[in-house]
């Protein structure tokens, strides 16, 4: 079967394929130029997401992560792969074939079990996951892939070259570097680039080994992916952009070294030389350009470091930098989903300064001895907060926390596809209301989805009799089975600004933002009553700097740290000026219904923390998901 | 000589406690009750029955085997015709192929999953075409279809390129002397193109399997919330409710059946590697 003209299939196959592998790539890079915020309409050219990334230092730091951590475990894991791929090639039989099945481990074994096993290692062992954590992982992943592309090059090897050499008189020293070296050279390379897009590229490790606010931009995306967020695209661009450069890089400097080898110029290491030379300008034209610089002058907190453990998107646009600035300190941030995931950091010993947990979260780890009490004479804000979120019976006194965010839990409708009068005869039940069928987002959040349902039942949200629980758990089973429920976290805020369906149970503060964005969005409290909830600043017993987490928390509470970080946010103040201004006449959320909690129903009620039905709420929660899963 | 044997202690070390001991504690995990510290713990089975007893996690493992098994039918389907293509085209073009199939590779597997969302979401591209074609109102994103899609996009080079090597490496003569023996070009593919690539296919089925087995965030980003594999359950397990001995119990049950499946392949693979040594002789 030899060449028989035109293949007129496999050609088709052939572009299609093609296409396929490069379609969505390049949908990225044409939308991380849009000039909107769409992820679907071209609406321009414009270069905006791009300084939104320069500007934001989440994304900064996360490709400084990224790429320092590439450079730092692609040095460390060729050189100990390739010294110990010789040692090993002149080890005994034995040795070598555990090693090759040892090796063999986190190539063969399924990546996320590696991963939490490098996270088990860490935790066990009691070290602080961060920076660190994640470079060693890094090195451990990369070294057997450099060791796998080292070894068969050695193979190949006559193996009395070195021996000859020593005879000649080489130290054995020289005889490694001046012989053995330049023999494998290629092999070398080749492990190095494996190592370094391994480690660029990685996530799942990342994911379990790092910590502390630690993160690369595969994580960032990760924990971004729900909201749309072009800088994304304008970040994963310019990843590519690299990839590529270092590709081309890696392929064109052989041929050129190749040519200079023919001026007989350069005698030795004529390849090393310039690729080192040249990705070491890089790396640190890179890492000087994304490390975060900082002034001198004297400040109160100069060179200390405010560990900060929040929800996604919860603060404003310069709060952070503008403490930072007047404090000298660095800002540390990480940011959690949800209660439960923040609980297992705090409650696994994780140290931070400042926590921003809810409500029944908060008494949970009063009970449980995780907050220390706050020191009432360094707080400053106090009086400026609304009296609805003081004294709350989470925390009588507010001996342990300072009220950030607070608000109520509802349901978004359009108001061109709902009907008003449904919503007020069926409150929560409309989500039972097949009307509606295929055109509700339910909200991944095991406490609120089981308050949805006892409200819709009648009953209190914080009820212990596990009958209503149960009930509002078949309430729960019978809306996912027939009604054909989307369950989502904050990917409801872009989809339901742009009307994607009919009715979401939401966040106030989310709702604020929808409302903003769609004028057809309406905000409703059932009469039976809802969650109203509240976030507030706590400070762990082991933090490591409580002065800095009360300076902090007066920062947050002071005018301009709640403004910006409310009107940013959508999210309602507990300062109640802010508050004031912003729902008031010209503030951001005039005449947004969701942003003012309702504080007049006397059904409404804050979540109290008991451990029997919290376990049973997971559990049932989870069941439910399951059922939904099961449905589709 | 021998003193360079010694260049690998440090490593040895270094391999027993970074590559062997984390498997060592996920084995321990996974058959122990937590005390108040990791001196105090009581050995348990009771993870395992859990697992096993429970329909629904069940549930979850089979969905997982079996969108992988869809995904790797699907690879096969479309990789083996590209990869026969390729190895029909000219060395020069040839090479160009390998090179544009192998650059995506090289870029995130997240940032490129992540990119699927805008095209597969209402009014994104795919999405504007597929509604086009089949009218009425349909989604894409956050489905089944979309998570396979996301599978499949991520693992269809491994077999393509796995395929392509091993049909590469077979020699056009035995095809000459096919086709001069009297075989019509079905039978010159079927008698002996086919099984000469056959460890090409199965490395292949490999790499797009286990992959596909234990993905957690393609079925994250794509399937949404509601769409749990054995993956998700694992990360579920350690991120959001803390039952580490369970998640553990989990991952030792996804990583044995993983060794389970790469024994079988390997005999497979060996067999067939004995097969080629007789047709060569």
């Amino acid at each position: 079967m030899k060449k028989k003209g035109k293949r007129p299939v496999g050609k088709v196959l052939m572009v299609f394929t093609i296409a396929f592998f490069y379609l969505p790539i390049l949908y990225m890079i044409v939308f991380s130029f849009n000039e909107g915020r769409s992820l679907t309409g071209f609406t321009g050219f414009s270069l905006r997401w791009y300084k939104r990334m320069l500007e934001s230092r989440t994304m900064m730091e996360a490709l400084y992560t990224t790429f320092s951590v590439a450079l730092i475990a692609t040095f460390v894991s060729t050189v100990v792969g390739t010294v110990s791929a010789i040692g090993l090639s002149k080890s005994r039989k034995v040795i070598r074939s555990i090693m090759e099945q040892v090796d063999n481990l986190p190539m063969m074994n399924p990546e996320i079990v590696t991963a939490i096993g490098f996270m088990l290692l860490f935790i066990t062992f009691r070290v602080d996951k961060g920076y660190l954590t994640m470079l060693l992982a890094h090195i451990a992943f990369c070294i057997p892939y450099v060791i796998l592309s080292v070894m068969p090059k050695i193979r190949s090897l006559d193996p009395n070259i070195a021996d000859a050499a020593m005879d000649l008189g080489a130290t054995p020293l020289q005889a490694m570097t001046k012989v053995i070296i330049p023999q494998i050279m290629p092999g070398i390379v080749a492990g190095a680039l494996i190592a370094f897009t391994m480690s660029v590229d990685d996530f799942i490790i990342s994911y379990f080994a790092a910590g502390g606010g630690v993160k690369n931009l595969s994580m960032v995306v990760y924990t971004m992916s729900k909201r749309i967020n072009p800088s994304i695209n304008a970040a994963s661009t310019l990843m590519v952009v690299i990839i590529t450069a270092v590709l081309i890089l890696v392929n064109v400097i052989p041929i050129l070294a190749a040519k200079r080898k023919a001026k007989d110029e350069m005698k030795k290491r004529r390849i090393f030389v310039p690729a080192a030379a040249v990705l070491a300008a890089a790396a640190a034209a890179l890492v000087l350009f994304l490390r975060p610089g900082g002034s001198g002058k004297a400040r109160p907190f100069e060179g200390q470091t405010l560990h900060f453990y929040t929800w996604g998107e919860y603060t404003g646009e310069n709060i952070i930098g503008n403490f930072e600035e007047e404090t000298g300190a660095k800002v540390v941030m990480e940011t959690f989903d949800s209660n439960e995931q923040m609980y297992i950091k705090v409650a696994n010993g994780e140290s931070f300064d400042i926590l921003v947990p809810s409500d029944y979260m908060i008494q949970r780890l009063i009970q449980e001895g995780y907050l220390q009490k706050l020191d009432r004479s360094a707080l400053s804000g106090l009086d400026n907060l609304t009296d609805s979120v003081k004294n709350l019976p989470y925390d009588p006194e507010n001996e342990y926390s300072v009220p950030y965010f607070w608000g109520t839990v509802g349901i978004v409708y359009d108001r061109t596809k709902v009907d008003m009068e449904d919503l007020e005869r069926e409150g929560f039940n409309i989500f039972l209301d097949e009307k509606y069928r295929g055109d509700i987002y339910l909200y991944d959040s095991e406490r609120d989805s089981f308050m949805m349902a006892l409200k819709a039942l009648g009953y209190s949200m914080n009820t212990e009799d596990e009958k209503e629980i149960q009930e509002a758990y078949d309430w729960l089973v019978r809306c996912v089975q027939t009604m054909d429920p989307e369950i989502v976290t904050d990917e409801i805020i872009d989809n339901m600004a742009q009307g994607r369906k009919a009715l979401g149970l939401i966040y106030s503060g989310d709702a604020t933002y929808v409302m903003s964005e769609n004028e057809n969005m309406g905000y409703y409290l059932p009469q039976t009553g809802t969650n109203l909830w509240s976030d507030a600043m706590v400070i762990p017993a082991n933090a490591e700097n409580p002065e800095l987490a009360h300076a902090f928390i007066n920062y947050a509470c002071e005018y301009d740290g709640a403004y910006d970080n409310s009107s940013f946010v959508g999210y309602t103040s507990a300062n109640e000026e802010v508050m004031e201004v912003l729902s008031g006449e010209g503030g951001d959320f005039e005449g947004i219904s969701a942003y003012l909690p309702r504080t007049d129903n006397d059904k409404d009620e804050v979540f109290e923390y008991n451990e029997n039905t919290r376990k049973l709420i997971s559990n049932l929660w989870s069941r439910v998901k399951i059922a939904a899963s099961n449905a589709k | 000589m021998k003193r360079f044997s010694q260049l690998a202690i440090p490593y040895l070390v270094w391999a027993a406690v970074m590559l062997v001991l984390p498997m060592a504690l996920i084995a321990f995990y996974s058959v122990t009750e937590p005390g108040n510290s990791i001196f105090s713990f009581s050995v348990t089975l009771d993870h395992y029955v859990t697992f096993f007893t429970d329909p629904d996690f069940l549930k979850i493992l089979w969905r997982s085997l079996w969108i992988a098994v869809k995904t790797t039918v699907i690879c096969l389907l479309l990789g083996y015709p590209v990869a026969y293509f390729i190895s029909r085209c000219g060395e020069r073009l040839q090479s160009r192929l390998i090179l544009c199939i192998t650059i995506p590779m090289w870029i995130n597997m997240l940032v490129r999953t992540y990119a699927w969302i805008g095209l597969l979401t209402e009014g994104g591209l795919i999405q504007r075409i597929v509604s086009f074609f089949l009218p009425g109102e349909r989604e894409l994103l956050y489905t089944e279809g979309a998570v396979l899609l996301g599978m499949v996009y991520n693992f269809l080079p491994f077999m393509i390129l796995q395929i392509n090597t091993s049909l590469c490496k077979m020699d056009g003569a035995l095809l000459e002397a096919g086709s001069d023996l009297g075989a019509n070009p079905a039978q010159a593919f079927f008698r002996v193109t086919l099984p000469l690539s056959l460890p090409g296919v199965v490395n292949g089925i490999t790499l797009v399997f286990l992959p596909a087995v234990s993905s957690f965030f393609i079925p994250k980003l794509l399937g949404g919330g509601q769409y749990f594999l054995i993956g998700n359950l694992i990360e579920n397990q350690f991120i959001t409710v803390g039952e580490w001995n369970f998640g553990s119990a989990v991952s030792m049950v996804m990583a044995f059946i993983m060794m389970l499946l790469m024994a079988v392949v390997r005999r497979l693979e060996s067999r067939n590697q004995g097969g080629e040594g007789e047709k060569n002789y």
